[in-house]
């Protein structure tokens, strides 16, 4: 029992740490329609950024989460602007493969700059604290409490902004939206910012956890594009059930599979639900 | 638009002309082509902080060989790929470097994986490979002489680590190791030296892509190990002994020593990796082919896959320059003749080497990494292991043994 428990403690962890980046890959996805694979680079880059801030400058976590947002975010533009803006009318599936190509590009440059090797955030580490069988970590919490913030802080953006309900009727119905004077040029910028920027902090909430390197965010590219999908694409909140879920469902499937087999059951979750439902669980349309 | 058309005459002229172009360099060809030598090492991925050290290495071998007027007369050309630690990407490598390039040899293999999937294009294309995979299984498949392997099977290491876990008094050991070809049989030799001891042993294979492993501890420390051995490479390794630490593991901590590297122990809290035990194939430090490492490429301690590949890279130029040929097949019938020839002239560096063979001396070359004899799977006969351990944020050499 205790086991049970303690595996869905670990699971809605990294469910949480997904989270964040899925949220972002989700956002984009339901204002411009096409996966942004360039997300895995985003997360490396604002965990990158994130080190400079906290290892170099000397600033505290938040405030080095605030600058992987900021940087994050800033990429995330100029690349859509430069690269991928003018193939957006050749078809979906043109900009994903051009993403693909782009998070190469991405993740080498920060390769070139940083090095291969692997970095820790200057960040002390504590054991774990103990509720009878159960253990939890601190820094897991505190990543736990840092998420959660953010998918509230963006809930609340999404729901009370006027830029949120603009996002939000793009997203919707982009000619309705332009015909009620809503600029999709403009929205699009700010939700690749928010996107981008969303993702690069998850790639820290992950760092802070593990160690960094260029391939960060490669690791988890699949764990985030199939929590998207589970969730429903395009949908913030299935983002966020979606990564719960399949946190929940890899810590447990290790209780009854060898740990080998974890990310496979990542592709299951994926391949169930696009047999099953293919919208997604809380996706409104067929993807 | 220019009409295009073509008549009888210039057909035949063309048809001539092509003909001879393609008759005219081929000659030429065959005398002063540079011999090709292909290096596949992981420039990104895990073994990605090897790689570029490792290519630096053969480089200035093969500047130093040029500079003194080449092999058979002929210039050595290096062309380096990145196999990205990655099978897939490994073997679109080698297609390019046997299919395009067309090299006589690939060396610097890394991790087992790779080489595994590399192998058979080389034996198929006799290309020759040489590898510092440790994978028992490689030097196991049916590659007709085309491979050699600088780095000590994994039944020498599994065994090596189990012994120093008995000999620092562990009874209940635990081998956590990602999916690699090596994970087995390190496993039973391991279990093999500690049950001889009267000790337990458990095992998990985990998917080294993730981003937390606090499950994989959980199941770790159901088990009650006074000892972990770390199986893993350098990222998946940082986040296990975190993950350790965090679940108050504080028994022995046994690691390979290229996952535990000074990048390692510096990217994590001290704490996190303090008195781990790395153990690693020892170089031959002290001897003159090291010392001369040293100095050519500017490295202070050279990695073992460092020292290993520069052996490689001496011992098939002079295997080309003994056998007067520069294919695979010949390298591969003429490797042992100077790695290891009876009362042969101690060598240890490829210059040397050519010219006593030049004056038709038998050689024995003592290299970098060890005395770089081969038996007939390809494995080396003997080798060094070197014991270090994490001591305040720095690897303290325990023994050499």
């Amino acid at each position: 029992m205790s086991q049970l428990l303690q595996a869905l403690v670990n699971g809605v962890m990294t469910g949480t740490l997904i989270a964040v980046p899925a949220i972002g890959f989700s956002a984009i996805f339901a204002v411009l329609r096409y996966p942004n694979f360039a997300i895995a680079a985003y997360a490396t880059i604002g965990a990158f950024a994130a080190w400079w801030a906290n290892v170099a400058m000397g600033l505290p976590i938040p405030a080095a989460l605030l600058v992987a947002f900021a940087v994050t975010g800033f990429v995330g533009v100029v690349a859509e602007e430069t690269s991928l803006k003018r193939l957006r009318n050749n078809g979906a599936l043109i900009v994903a493969i051009a993403s693909i190509a782009l998070n190469l590009v991405l993740e080498n440059i920060v390769r070139f700059i940083f090095g291969n090797e692997m970095r820790g955030y200057d960040l002390p580490i504590a054991r774990d604290m103990r509720f009878g069988d159960l253990r939890i970590g601190p820094q897991q919490l505190q990543s736990l409490l840092l998420a959660v913030a953010i998918m509230a802080a963006m809930f609340l953006f999404l729901r009370y902004t006027r830029f949120g309900k603009a996002m939000r009727a793009v997203a919707d119905n982009p000619d309705l939206a332009r015909l009620k004077g809503i600029d999709p040029a403009k929205i699009a910028i700010v939700t690749l910012f928010l996107g981008a920027g969303l993702t690069g902090v998850g790639g820290v909430l992950i760092g802070l956890d593990t160690s960094i390197d260029p391939l960060t965010g490669y690791r988890v590219l699949l764990s985030v594009f199939a929590a998207a999908v589970l969730g429903g694409l395009g949908s913030i909140p299935g983002a966020v059930a979606g990564a719960l879920m399949l946190g929940i469902a890899e810590e447990l499937a290790l209780l009854v599979v060898p740990a080998t087999y974890r990310t496979g059951v990542g592709f299951v979750a994926i391949l169930l639900m696009l047999t099953f439902r293919p919208r997604g669980l809380l996706g409104e349309r067929a993807a | 638009m220019t009409a295009f058309t073509t008549d009888r005459r210039t057909l035949l002229a063309g048809a001539a002309a092509l003909a001879g172009l393609s008759a005219l360099p081929g000659r030429t060809l065959a005398q002063g082509a540079p011999i090709k030598i292909g290096t596949l090492t992981p420039l990104t991925g895990a073994g990605g902080p090897y790689g570029p050290v490792m290519v630096k290495a053969v480089k200035a071998v093969v500047d130093e060989v040029n500079a003194a007027g080449g092999v058979l007369g002929r210039k050595v050309e290096l062309i380096s790929e990145d196999d990205q630690t990655n099978p897939e990407a490994g073997v679109r490598a080698a297609r390019k470097l046997i299919d395009v390039d067309k090299v006589s040899a690939i060396l610097g293999t890394w991790a087992s994986s790779v080489t595994t999937a590399v192998a058979p294009l080389c034996w198929e294309s006799k290309t020759f490979l040489a590898t510092v995979s440790g994978a028992d299984s490689i030097t196991q498949l049916p590659h007709q002489g085309y491979l050699i392997r600088t780095q000590p099977n994994t039944t020498l290491q599994g065994r090596k680590f189990g012994e120093f876990c008995v000999a620092e008094k562990a009874k209940r050991v635990f081998f956590l190791s990602p999916q690699t070809p090596f994970a087995k049989s390190q496993f039973d030799n391991i279990t093999e030296a500690v049950k001889k001891a009267g000790g337990e042993t458990g095992s998990l294979i985990y998917d080294d892509k993730k981003p937390a492993y606090r499950s994989e501890i959980d199941e770790v420390l159901r088990f009650k190990p006074d000892a972990i051995i770390f199986g893993g490479y350098t990222p998946d390794t940082a986040v296990m002994l975190k993950d350790a630490y965090r679940a108050g593991y504080g028994g022995l901590k046994v690691a390979f020593g290229y996952a535990v590297n000074q990048k390692l122990v510096e990217s994590v809290p001290a704490e996190v990796v303090d008195k781990t035990f790395t153990i690693a194939p020892s170089p031959a430090e002290g001897s003159k082919a090291y010392a001369r490492l040293v100095k050519m490429i500017g490295v202070a301690s050279p990695d073992p896959y460092t020292t290993q590949v520069y052996d490689q890279i001496n011992l098939i130029l002079m295997a080309i320059a003994i056998a007067g040929d520069t294919s695979g097949t010949a390298i591969k019938d003429a490797v042992r003749k100077i790695s290891q020839a009876q009362g042969g002239a101690k060598v240890d560096n490829a210059l040397d080497g050519l010219k006593a063979i030049a004056a038709k001396q038998p050689v024995d070359y003592d290299g970098a990494s060890g005395p770089c004899d081969f038996t007939e799977t390809g494995d080396i006969a003997d080798c060094q292991f070197r014991y270090e351990q994490v001591q305040g944020g720095k690897l303290a050499l325990v023994k050499i043994a």
